[in-house]
């Protein structure tokens, strides 16, 4: 159910959350700058330094672009008289805005024209204004904004990448990015590329470990620098979440009325700082109707073992606790008046229910420098029924929050003024990480088709018509090429040694967790690098991925074949939709290419197992299984199975899609697409491995192939792929402190 | 006094780093009480460098070396003149409640500013153990030189001072554990019993003048760069200087450096490479007296 926002009172929120977002400028821009706010005591010094946020290198730093806030949020939360209280502001990297967006696409779909024709407003204008923000920000005209991310183990990933997806962002994490003479550079496959803005989500603690913290090992060495020297925006600055302490509550009103001359719209929560003396008295006195909580962010003080409580429920032992606490370091508590929440209807499965809620609010500066409010938001629902707001935790569920227009809403979509729009062909540079990604999907996804063709055929499950029974033999060097692939390696041999039938070591490459080829590793890993590139895949391709493998359920135990047979299907169908949907980019490229070089090395390895000097026609028939092409032999071919023709259609035939010459022909007419440093002339590293390779196969004989030849093909082969690594990809370049490097007395 | 200090640093990694990046920190920063008459450093192979004001009383120089490396030679030296008397506890001093209520009084937040000293840090976390441990010298009445004096002195009384038992990253509460460790776990251990306890407590590296024993002669080489701590003693006394790893207050035989909350505020060397390699250090600190002051 959203929450349902009428004109009237959005429009008080509005104007309030304004007036605060000035405040709160103002108030950061003094910390850094002139100080008089804490010279003349309206601002106490302790009340800043305590905070976790607090940064005193970018004291005297204007930021660049003029602002230090340019995206905040502020969480409100409603009295049972209808009057809005503000409970937190969040001023580093607010999260939410893009689950307000989830949320409200959710609903969309759900409510189909019910949106339009209640008037509700849309959020997109909101996020078109932000990004105007940001690109006016920077000193160029047309300038590269990134979206600087903590990396897919983040807890908020999935709602980085939307974000930056929805707002055409590159979605960049700190090993991405290079700082060369005081200047911010993302590591493309086309070499540097300077990038303007960063909008972070990244805690400032790690942003530089030559700045912040010499241990982050997710930053960039000389961002600050490059901060410095007025060649970098960042929303929002350093040093802007000294603005988040709970204890700067204590002083906002009168930092209203002195910097803005005016009283607050919407009042904080009542808060007293017990760093202060006759605060501290008040809330002493006091201490049974209110909330005593840490002053601060992150800093649980030694008399709040268990974080914020409510004083009549302190326990005779806690309460001693508090006491001393608050006798040696009073700085750390603040006291906060306790305010109940109203409700909004929930739906609970059966029936609609109140819900004491919270509201997130979004503000961004536009391309003026103004602020404007996203009109909704989100809002969290508490689980229980009666909650005072400074106790609200994490709420289970999250709802809409809708605001409705007194007149019809025009739609507005990110896909911006479209008399305006230029036609463009090319989505910007490709990073080096996302091309590293994107190879690396290719190469997996094309080797569980590969491993589940080899895991059906040891099943047996091959179905063609006059195919021979399968001797031991073949079975065997089957076995032996899911082994090599590290498939299956663990339910070879028992414990006394004895081999295991084909069926056990099957079911250990299907399911093997101690496998590093098992498909179960395989659909790991690639669910795993695609979650690292989840802003350029589409929706339905990340579907697919997640849904890749699924544990055997209760009724399939011992249904191997059809559990492969799904998988392989499962695989096959994520190459082809990959290879039908991907625009024909340098990304499609590099997925492309190593789906190649991933095929060619399995195709060498099957002929190489099955088509040896004295390969037998079982030998040679499991390979046109393998390579799916006994259709095309019988039809060719009118005699039994020969070698060397068997060699020829599986490796050589360049119009058959398996083939090693098939894959070579592809391969270098991608290598010779992709972008070039040298200004000789002359073919990188890449290009020329591919050459020689390519000449290797158009020259070879089917006679020749044999095991020598391919072992040298697939060491070529590997070498091509670790130099287009070299070339366009990160490899190396995650930074490693430097250990101490002192010797203390 | 007069002293020369030089403090030769030698990094070897058994492969090859790329990219190095330092933050030195080895320039005396100003101090009322001492005053630097000469000084230079010098850095092999060659870096690019430049200096800044750090983020507390800690000047900074970056050096970055684009070309590959294997090892690298840093050497400090300056000749610096010191004019400080070891204070002494009086019945004058303000007691530690007078210091801890001026503290939070003081509407500064300038680098020396005692309302950034009084907050737990990254390397000088708010430790219940060691508050605990720290408070019985800590008591509200005590004169605040007095009291400092006595915990530096338990300290040094308690603690086993062996340059084995931790290294340059162990976490305070493992030197306490283990009641052994150097100057920096000592430093810590006081700074959080001090905090602890609401008093503004900063963390201060430099060199300590070694008296060799009677009839031997001094080593080169053979003295090491050291730390302390300092509290802030209200407006009239300011920063006062005491060294937990010899039981003592800090008089003239200490050169300060750099002061910070904690130690990775004024690490001497600090920084990052490209290069997965095992690092040898050797440093070579000697403090030589050229005259009496």
């Amino acid at each position: 159910m959203p929450l349902v926002i009428g004109p009237d009172e959005w429009r008080h929120i509005e104007a309030a959350m304004i007036q605060r977002a000035e405040l709160l400028e103002a108030v950061v821009t003094d910390i850094h700058g002139e100080q008089s706010l804490i010279r003349d005591s309206g601002l106490p010094a302790a009340a800043i330094t305590g905070s976790q946020s607090f940064w005193r290198q970018m004291i005297g730093v204007p930021p660049p672009g003029g602002y230090h806030l340019r995206f905040i949020a502020v969480d409100l939360g409603r009295g049972p008289d209808g009057a809005w209280r503000v409970l937190a502001d969040h001023c580093t990297t607010p999260a939410g805005a893009g689950y307000a967006l989830e949320n409200r696409i959710a609903l969309s779909r759900a409510t189909g024209d019910l949106y339009a024709e209640r008037n509700v407003m849309r959020l997109a204008s909101f996020f078109a204004a932000f990004r105007d923000g940001l690109a006016g920000s920077a000193t160029r005209s047309a300038p590269r904004i990134g979206l600087l991310t903590p990396g897919r183990y983040n807890q908020s990933y999935a709602e980085q990448a939307h974000l930056a997806r929805y707002l055409g962002f590159p979605l960049v994490e700190g090993a991405d990015l290079d700082v060369r003479d005081d200047k911010l550079f993302v590591r493309t496959i086309e070499g540097l590329k300077r990038i303007d803005v960063l909008w972070r989500r990244l805690d400032t603690r790690f942003l530089d470990p030559l700045a912040f913290d010499v241990s982050s090992q997710i930053g960039t060495p000389g961002l600050f620098d490059a901060y410095l020297a007025g060649n970098l925006v960042v929303a929002n600055a350093p040093g802007a979440g000294v603005m988040e302490s709970p204890v700067l509550a204590a002083f906002m009103p009168a930092l209203a009325r002195r910097v803005l001359d005016t009283e607050l719209l919407i009042p904080n929560i009542a808060t007293w700082w017990c760093g202060q003396t006759r605060e501290r008295a008040t809330v002493l006195k006091r201490l049974d109707e209110m909330v005593i909580e840490p002053a601060f962010n992150g800093v649980r003080p030694v008399g709040l073992p268990d974080g914020a409580i409510l004083g009549q429920s302190l326990s005779e032992p806690a309460r001693e606790a508090l006491m001393a606490g608050l006798a040696v370091r009073p700085e750390d508590y603040v006291g906060r008046e306790v305010v109940r929440l109203s409700t909004t209807p929930s739906f609970n499965g059966q029936r609609l229910e109140p819900r004491p809620f919270t509201m997130r609010v979004f503000l961004a500066r536009d391309g003026a420098g103004a602020w404007q409010v996203m009109p909704g938001g989100f809002a969290r629902l508490s689980n229980s029924g009666d909650v005072r707001a400074a106790l609200m935790g994490e709420g289970a569920f999250s709802a809409d929050v809708c605001v409705i227009s007194d007149a019809p809403v025009e739609p507005t979509t990110l896909l911006g003024d479209p008399a305006n729009t230029p036609v463009r062909r090319q989505s910007g540079v490709l990073p080096s990480r996302a091309a590293d990604s994107l190879f690396w999907l290719g190469r997996y996804v094309e080797r569980g088709k590969n491993t589940s063709r080899v895991i059906r055929a040891a099943l047996g499950g091959s179905v063609v018509a006059d195919s021979t029974v399968r001797t031991r033999s073949a079975e065997q060097l089957l076995a032996d090429l899911l082994v090599s692939w590290g498939a299956g390696s663990t339910a070879r041999e028992d414990a006394k040694g004895k081999k295991m039938p084909v069926y056990a070591l099957c079911e250990a490459a299907l399911d093997g967790r101690d496998e590093p080829g098992s498909l179960w590793a395989i659909a790991t890993g690639v669910r795993g690098i695609a979650q690292g590139i989840r802003d350029r895949l589409s929706p339905d391709l990340w579907r697919m991925i997640d849904d890749l493998y699924k544990p055997a359920r209760d009724d399939e135990k011992g249904a191997l074949i059809g559990r492969t047979l799904r998988l392989m299907d499962r695989f096959t169908a994520l190459g082809g939709l990959a290879a039908e949907y991907m625009v024909r980019g340098p990304g499609w490229r590099f997925h492309d290419l190593g789906r190649r070089v991933e095929r060619s090395i399995a195709t060498s390895r099957m002929v190489r197992t099955f088509a040896t000097n004295n390969a037998t026609a079982d030998h040679l028939s499991t390979l046109l299984d393998l390579a799916d092409n006994q259709v095309t032999y019988r039809a060719r071919y009118q005699t039994g199975l020969a070698r060397d023709a068997v060699r020829d259609l599986v490796a050589l035939d360049p119009l058959n899609p398996r083939s090693l010459s098939f894959q070579m022909e592809i391969i270098l007419g991608h290598v010779s697409a992709l972008p070039v440093l040298r200004d000789d002339g002359m073919p990188e590293e890449p290009l020329e491995l591919a050459r020689r390779v390519s000449a290797m196969i158009t020259t070879v004989q089917a006679a020749d192939l044999d095991p020598d030849f391919l072992l040298g093909f697939e060491a070529r082969i590997m070498q091509l792929s670790d130099a287009v690594g070299r070339r366009y990809f990160l490899q190396g370049s995650v930074v490693a402190p430097a250990k101490s490097a002192t010797q203390l007395a | 006094m007069i002293y020369d200090v030089s403090h030769k640093t030698t990094i070897s990694y058994d492969g090859i780093v790329r990219l190095a990046q330092f933050n030195i920190r080895m320039r005396p920063a100003d101090w009322p009480d001492q005053q630097v008459l000469s000084q230079d450093m010098s850095i092999t192979p060659g870096a690019a460098t430049f200096s800044r004001e750090g983020a507390y009383l800690a000047p900074l120089t970056r050096a970055r070396m684009d070309a590959p490396l294997s090892e690298l030679v840093i050497s400090k030296r300056f000749r610096v003149k010191v004019e400080r008397k070891a204070p002494e506890p009086s019945p004058g001093d303000p007691t530690v409640d007078q210091v801890r209520d001026a503290a939070l009084a003081v509407q500064r937040i300038d680098a020396l500013a005692p309302a950034n000293y009084l907050y737990p840090s990254p390397r000088a976390p708010l430790d219940a153990g060691i508050i605990a441990w720290c408070a019985s010298d800590l008591v509200g009445g005590a004169g605040i030189v007095a009291a400092g004096l006595a915990l530096a002195r338990r300290i040094q009384k308690v603690f086993d001072y062996d340059p084995k038992a931790t290294d340059a990253d162990t976490p305070a509460s493992e030197a306490f554990a283990a009641k052994a460790g150097v100057c920096q776990d000592f430093a810590h251990i006081m700074i959080i019993g001090l905090r602890g306890a609401g008093l503004p407590a900063a963390y201060v590296s430099g060199y300590l003048r070694t008296i060799p024993p009677a009839g031997k002669p001094r080593l080169v080489g053979a003295d090491a760069t050291h730390a302390w701590v300092m509290i802030w003693c209200g407006e009239a006394l300011g920063w006062v200087g005491f060294d937990p790893t010899n039981g003592c207050t800090v008089g003239p035989d200490h050169i300060l450096t750099a002061v910070g909350r904690d130690y990775a505020d004024v690490s001497p060397i600090d920084g990052v490479l490209l290069g997965r390699t095992l690092q040898k250090l050797k440093v070579a600190v000697d403090v030589i007296p050229v005259e009496a002051a």
